[in-house]
């Protein structure tokens, strides 16, 4: 009895130590992709080389992908490497029809299997997204296991692959986009980040939106602008100036941070900083009009002033200072608001998501052509701009 | 007595151990089922009511229960109805208890293949599981209402740490508005809400094991408020956090909400990690739960001793898990589970205890 | 129909299933087995060849024949060379003694100046009269008598020193063994910086005595028993009379009084002996070498075992939560302390899991860590050529190895030895490329947290079975430590310790005893005996 046992024993031992780690693969024997970007369908330079040798299979084109792979070290056959030998991280790119194809593709390119667990960032090019919608785009992303829905969507002007590129033996673009992202808590003309899974919900409610636009030139990437992603068709329909998009922000209560410049009666540059910032909207309906209130209650400190003498601390000062501002605030205010209503018709700023809490019934009926009815409805806002203090900073009267 | 030799457990162990019954896959799948009926951000509020009924079906099976101190359904279903469909009710409980035990471990074989050992065969992940589980179950109802009680604060904790650390992404107007589209489809979700405390038939065996009867029924409320309550919380947040968009297409809508965000700075970056582990827990003691009431009813039902069906009970276990061809097969089989519990819990103790009034009644007219 | 029948599984499942059912039957029925096995060895009392004892067939009882006496006496120890015998003439008696000792056990200048002149000179036939205890006519303390030469013979061997008179017909035994000790020191296993010094020492007596001066009391009971079949030895169980749990004491005592076994060498075979699961990593007895400690653990409602020879008490029943409280905790100030405890529980479980979840993050789940961190990890692991589990496996063992070399050592070179194998192998063996520099903080942090643990017992325990967690780590990741984990605590949760589940406090929830648990509230909130103990008395300070 006991010896039979015993053989039984180790043969379960002996099978359960062949069959058993299936899924594990040290982790150095991974390559990591941090950056992914989607491009305009057209064979990546080094591909071109290697279709002609005879690498094909049957695709055609419609997106380019690529990745941005850490760390570089143990990628031996790759020529990115080579080139920049100390970077820490290399680029590859694939083309074809789907993601997971050309991913796949990559696992016969690279040494070490690609897993995108800790994917941060999405590049995807304003031509792409003008040709395909977002819900194409994202479906893989959304669907894969390894992807967190944590990771942010930026928008490139231009190709999306240079965003990636980034200058030799500095910090890996990917992470330094992450870095960039955070910087809202300076300005707001960074937006609030869209991640995988606010997209999700955007894409699959149908209502417009914006993502933020990169501008790249030469090698130096900056958050510049908006993309304006319109709900009914998921595809960019164009892209909002820096301006628009910190005002933009404001408007939708997501940061208070900026500044406001003007020039001051004598044409010398005087200087608002944002303290806080509230904004409420609130829809009205009448019959068949919907029109909607804005209140936008802002303070903030001089902080700069160019004219010489005028550097007064009084309150008299201050409500005078205060008046231009907000004649410059009401100016931006409104180029945006004529932006979104007439250049192109696309509730971006959650005029929508008041209503539909507001007035759910209304909401019900308008929102298949919510964008057009909203280019309609009346929007009026009313500010106000206190001037609290003047930094450390005090004249005598 | 020093060495304690009944099996009985004391009134807060018989609370966590209907808490760590009902609080199984359905915390993952839960507001993605409730949203999916509903299309409305008021889940919530189907889950308060959806709560309240269960608190109300819960004290009627412990009033039955209290009836036959000390006898578990299986034993005083006979004497209520006969002995023949006494029996017969008794074989669907065990049946019932034996496909549940079977999906949870399948929801957390599929679960655990998706996201954590992606290319390991599910068999790999479902029999160590069930080995576990035996282990605990031959200790007895002590032994598993002891371990309960280690898991749940760590659960409560790590969940509690979790949603509060997903505070940052929760936007109070994914939950407006309140009854938007008016109280229709609040009521059509009650039926996925309530389908989500499947499993607390467990109360009409729990309560013969209870040492003080007389507390029995503020425990079994207290066992089921904690589950009411956190699963509310799970909504509420998954819903806020993500709005109801973005549930609808989730297939496991609180993983991807604690996967939506990254603390940088922190050890733990990634709040999955400590989630799916109390999650794995929690599915244990689920999982244990219903093993050990299937096996205590067929001992009962056919006095047979505890230990050889607890042994016989593993394999059938395994196979129900394997049962499903699919994911799509395995939600199947959840909401039929769904609608089988209900008629379980609802209508066996309301019909019981009917029977029950009726006959007393009856023979106190003898009298 | 069909689409029935695609239900059915194919038939690996069936396989399965049947492995389903066959392993934890088999493992089951293999552990019982091995439990009875383990069980039947310790009580060969019945079953096994005559013990030494049943050899008192041939008792030589004294017969009164002061020559034919002394005759048997030397027969029986005759041999010995450290044997003294000093042949004495009686004066007022007019009859001849004999004194028997052994060298070196008994103070020889006491033995003259005392005992010789008393026999010689003083003794007078009315204190002669028998039974000499009953009498207490003469003047020594510790008198013993023996009725037969065996016994007297046993005695004078173990040191007490011997006479025979002539004309009596039995042995008398008038003094103790006076052999020299140790001295009283500090506790080795247990220093603390703040608290009695005091430590047990290998004799009964004076253990026993150290317990007695701890208070005044008179509910202090302690029983003594013989336990041994060669060479038996004293056992004394010691406990509060009017705070212990009958059943309790009944039980102690019933396993006590069935140990079988030839020679006790420490309280550590009694531990093995009476514990109740013979397969469980975990001890079911506590042993300290702490008076302050056993006391504590008495007023509790505990019961003490002492065995003469072992300066480690052992105390009954043992709770998971014992394992890592520390005397210290009481006697600092609450708050550091509670901090402290939880401290412990945390390097608790890093010394327990923390290779384990390292093995699952390296080689499962890169996806669960930190971005930064991952790619650290990776840049110090290029070129490590083994998996997780190995490189583990031999920093682990070196570890081990290290940790078991430095006992050994003598304690001069002890800590170079561990500065050598340490720092120099472990940065070696990151420098040549086997191991990466983060598996040697994990196995370093894991070391020093398996060393903080109170009970140097407690930590080998862990030890031990963070390798079985490797392994549960190494085949399923995450999943198998989560699962290595819900083992233990099933185990945990079954086991008992003389019926005390072992997890209690933690489970069932009683908040009165969890003041003691987790954190360590104020003493002056302690007013009650912990509940699972069923003592006799609930409130410690009436």
């Amino acid at each position: 009895m006991f010896r039979g046992l015993r053989k039984l024993i180790s043969v379960l031992c002996v099978l359960l130590l062949l069959s058993g780690c299936w899924s594990s693969r040290e982790v150095e024997d991974l390559a990591l992709y941090l950056g992914l970007s989607l491009d305009a369908g057209k064979p990546a330079p080094k591909e071109k080389d290697l279709e002609r040798k005879g690498a094909r299979y049957p695709k055609q084109d419609k997106l380019l992908v690529t990745i941005q792979v850490v760390p570089a070290v143990g990628a031996a056959s790759n020529e990115d490497k080579s080139l920049e030998k100390s970077s820490p991280f290399f680029n590859i790119s694939g083309s074809g029809d789907s993601i997971l194809q050309i991913f796949r593709q990559f696992s016969i390119r690279l040494d070490r299997p690609i897993i995108g667990h800790h994917l941060k960032v999405i590049v995807i090019s304003a031509d792409l997204l003008k040709k395909q919608s977002a819900e194409q785009l994202t479906d893989f992303l959304l669907r894969d296991n390894d992807i967190r829905p944590s990771c942010i969507v930026l928008v490139s002007e231009g190709e999306a692959m240079d965003v990636l590129v980034g200058t030799p033996n500095k910090e890996i673009p990917a992470v330094a986009l992450i870095g960039m992202s955070r910087n809202r808590s300076r300005t707001s003309k960074v937006m609030r980040p869209v991640t995988l899974a606010r997209l999700d919900a955007m894409i699959h409610s149908r209502k417009s939106f914006v993502l933020q636009r990169l501008i790249t030139a030469g090698k130096e990437t900056l958050f510049s602008g908006a993309e304006i992603i319109k709900g009914s068709i998921g595809q960019s329909i164009g892209s909002l100036e820096e301006e628009d998009t910190m005002c933009l922000t404001w408007l939708r209560g997501e940061g208070d941070r900026g500044v406001i410049k003007v020039n001051d009666s004598k044409g010398e540059p005087l200087v608002f900083e944002m303290k806080s910032l509230k904004s409420k909207i609130t829809p009205h309906v009448e019959g068949e009009e919907i029109s909607f209130d804005v209140k936008i209650t802002t303070t903030g400190r001089i902080i700069e002033t160019w004219s010489k003498g005028d550097t007064s601390t009084t309150q008299e000062y201050a409500d005078e200072a205060s008046k231009i501002f907000e004649e410059e605030l009401i100016r931006m205010m409104t180029q945006l608001i004529h932006k979104l209503q007439n250049t192109y018709a696309a509730d971006v700023a959650g005029f929508g998501d008041q209503l539909a809490i507001k007035y759910p019934s209304v909401w019900k009926k308008v929102k298949d052509d919510w964008d057009e009815r909203f280019s309609q409805s009346k929007i009026s806002i009313s500010y106000k701009l206190s001037i609290t203090d003047f930094g450390s900073f005090s004249e005598k009267k | 007595m020093f060495t304690r030799t009944d099996d009985k457990i004391t009134s807060s162990q018989a609370a966590v151990f209907l808490t760590n019954t009902l609080l199984g896959a359905g915390i993952l799948t839960l507001p993605r089922n409730v949203t999916q009926t509903m299309e409305t951000p008021d889940a919530w509020l189907t889950i308060l009511l959806g709560g309240a009924a269960m608190l109300g079906i819960v004290l009627l099976m412990v009033k039955l229960c209290l009836q036959f101190p000390g006898q578990t359904v299986f034993q005083y279903a006979g004497k209520i109805i006969g002995k023949f469909p006494g029996k017969l009710v008794g074989m669907i409980l065990i049946l019932y208890f034996i496909s549940v035990a079977g999906f949870e471990i399948r929801t957390l074989a599929e679960v655990t293949t998706f996201f954590l050992l992606e290319g390991t065969p599910p068999e790999a992940v479902v029999l160590p599981f069930i080995w576990v589980g035996v282990y605990l179950v031959l200790g007895g109802i002590n032994s598993i209402a002891r371990l309960f009680q280690i898991v749940l604060p760590i659960s409560i904790l790590v969940l509690l740490v979790s949603f509060g650390v997903s505070l940052r992404l929760f936007d109070i107007n994914h939950l407006r508005p309140v009854l938007g589209s008016g109280i229709m489809p609040v009521l059509r979700g009650m039926k996925t809400a309530i389908l989500i405390y499947a499993g607390c038939e467990v109360v009409l065996t729990l309560v013969a094991f209870v040492q003080e009867p007389k507390q029995a029924v503020k425990a079994m409320l207290g066992g089921i408020a904690i589950p009411i309550f956190l699963y509310l919380l799970t909504v509420v947040f998954v819903i806020g956090c993500l709005s109801v968009d973005s549930v609808v297409t989730s297939t496991w809508p609180t993983i991807d909400l604690v996967r939506s965000f990254e603390i940088t700075g922190f050890f733990i970056e990634r709040l999955e990690f400590p989630f799916m582990v109390i999650w794995l827990m929690q599915m244990f003691c689920n999982f244990s739960s219903f093993f050990f009431q299937a096996s205590l009813g067929i001992s009962q039902i056919f006095n047979v001793q505890l230990r050889p069906i607890i042994f016989m009970l593993a394999p059938a276990i395994f196979i129900a898990t394997m049962l499903p061809r699919s994911l799509q097969d395995v939600f199947t089989l959840g909401d039929t589970i769904g609608y089988l519990g209900l008629g379980m819990f609802f209508l066996l103790p309301l019909m019981l205890s009917l029977i029950w009034m009726i006959r007393k009644k009856g023979t106190k007219g003898h009298v | 129909m069909s689409s029935l029948m695609s239900f059915v599984p194919s038939w690996h499942i069936w396989v399965l299933s049947i492995a389903a059912f066959l392993v934890p039957f088999l493992l089951s029925k293999i552990f019982a087995r091995v439990h009875d096995f383990i069980k039947s060895g310790g009580n060969f009392k019945t079953a096994s060849a005559p013990s030494p004892s049943s050899s008192s067939v041939e008792r030589m009882p004294f017969s009164g024949d002061y020559a034919a006496d002394i005759r048997s006496v030397l027969h029986v120890i005759g041999e010995n060379s450290d044997l003294v015998i000093r042949k004495f003439p009686m004066s007022k008696l007019d009859a001849q003694g004999t004194l028997f000792y052994m060298d070196g056990m008994q103070q020889q200048r006491e033995l003259n100046m005392r005992i010789l002149e008393f026999f010689m000179f003083e003794l007078t036939r009315d204190m002669l009269s028998i039974p000499f205890n009953g009498n207490g006519l003469l003047p020594f303390y510790t008198l013993k008598e023996a009725t037969d030469a065996i016994e007297f013979s046993r005695l004078v061997l173990f040191g007490h020193a011997g006479v025979i008179v002539e004309g009596v017909p039995c042995g008398l035994l008038i003094q103790n063994p006076n052999t020299s000790n140790r001295a009283i020191v500090e506790p080795l296993s247990e220093a603390l910086l703040r608290g009695p010094r005091l430590g047990f020492t290998e004799v009964l007596s004076e253990n026993t005595s150290m317990l007695r001066r701890q208070g005044f009391s008179e509910q202090l009971e302690m029983r003594s028993y013989r336990i041994g079949n060669t060479l038996p030895k004293d056992v004394v169980i010691a406990y509060f009379k009017d705070i212990v749990n009958a059943d309790l004491l009944k039980e102690v005592e019933a396993r006590v009084s069935n140990i079988d076994i030839d020679f006790l060498a420490d309280s550590g075979y009694i531990e093995q002996l009476i514990e109740d699961n013979y397969l469980s990593p975990f001890q079911q007895l506590q042993n300290t070498e702490r008076p302050d400690r056993v006391i504590n653990g008495l007023l509790e409602g505990r019961v003490a075992i002492l065995q003469d020879g072992s300066p480690f008490a052992l105390i009954a029943p043992a709770t998971f939560s014992m394992l890592l409280q520390s005397p210290e905790d009481y006697y600092e100030r609450w708050i550091p302390s509670s901090l402290l405890r939880m401290l412990r529980f945390f390097a608790a479980f890093l010394s327990l899991l923390a290779p384990s979840i390292y093995i699952s993050f390296i080689s499962f789940h890169p996806g669960l860590i930190p971005t930064e961190l991952v790619l650290s990890i990776i840049e110090t692991r290029q070129g490590v050529p083994f998996p997780s589990l190995i490189e583990v496996l031999i920093l682990e063992l070196a570890i081990e190895i290290l940790r078991e070399a430095g006992i050994r050592l003598p304690k001069p070179i002890g800590p170079a030895m561990g500065i050598v194998g340490g720092i120099i192998v472990g940065d070696a063996a990151v420098q040549a490329g086997i191991v990466s520099p983060i598996l040697v903080i994990v196995v370093a942090v894991t070391a020093i947290s398996s060393f903080s643990m109170p009970s140097y017992s407690a930590g080998i325990t862990l030890r031990l079975l963070r390798f079985f967690g490797m392994i549960f780590a190494a085949i399923l990741g995450m999943f198998g430590t989560i699962l290595f984990f819900l083992l233990l605590c099933s185990h945990l949760s079954r086991l008992k310790s003389f019926g005390v589940s072992y997890l209690t406090p933690v489970s069932p929830y009683r908040l009165q005893d969890w003041k003691d648990l987790f954190i360590r509230a104020p003493i002056s909130l302690m007013k009650k005996r912990p509940a699972m103990m069923k003592t006799r008395q609930e409130r410690r300070q009436t």
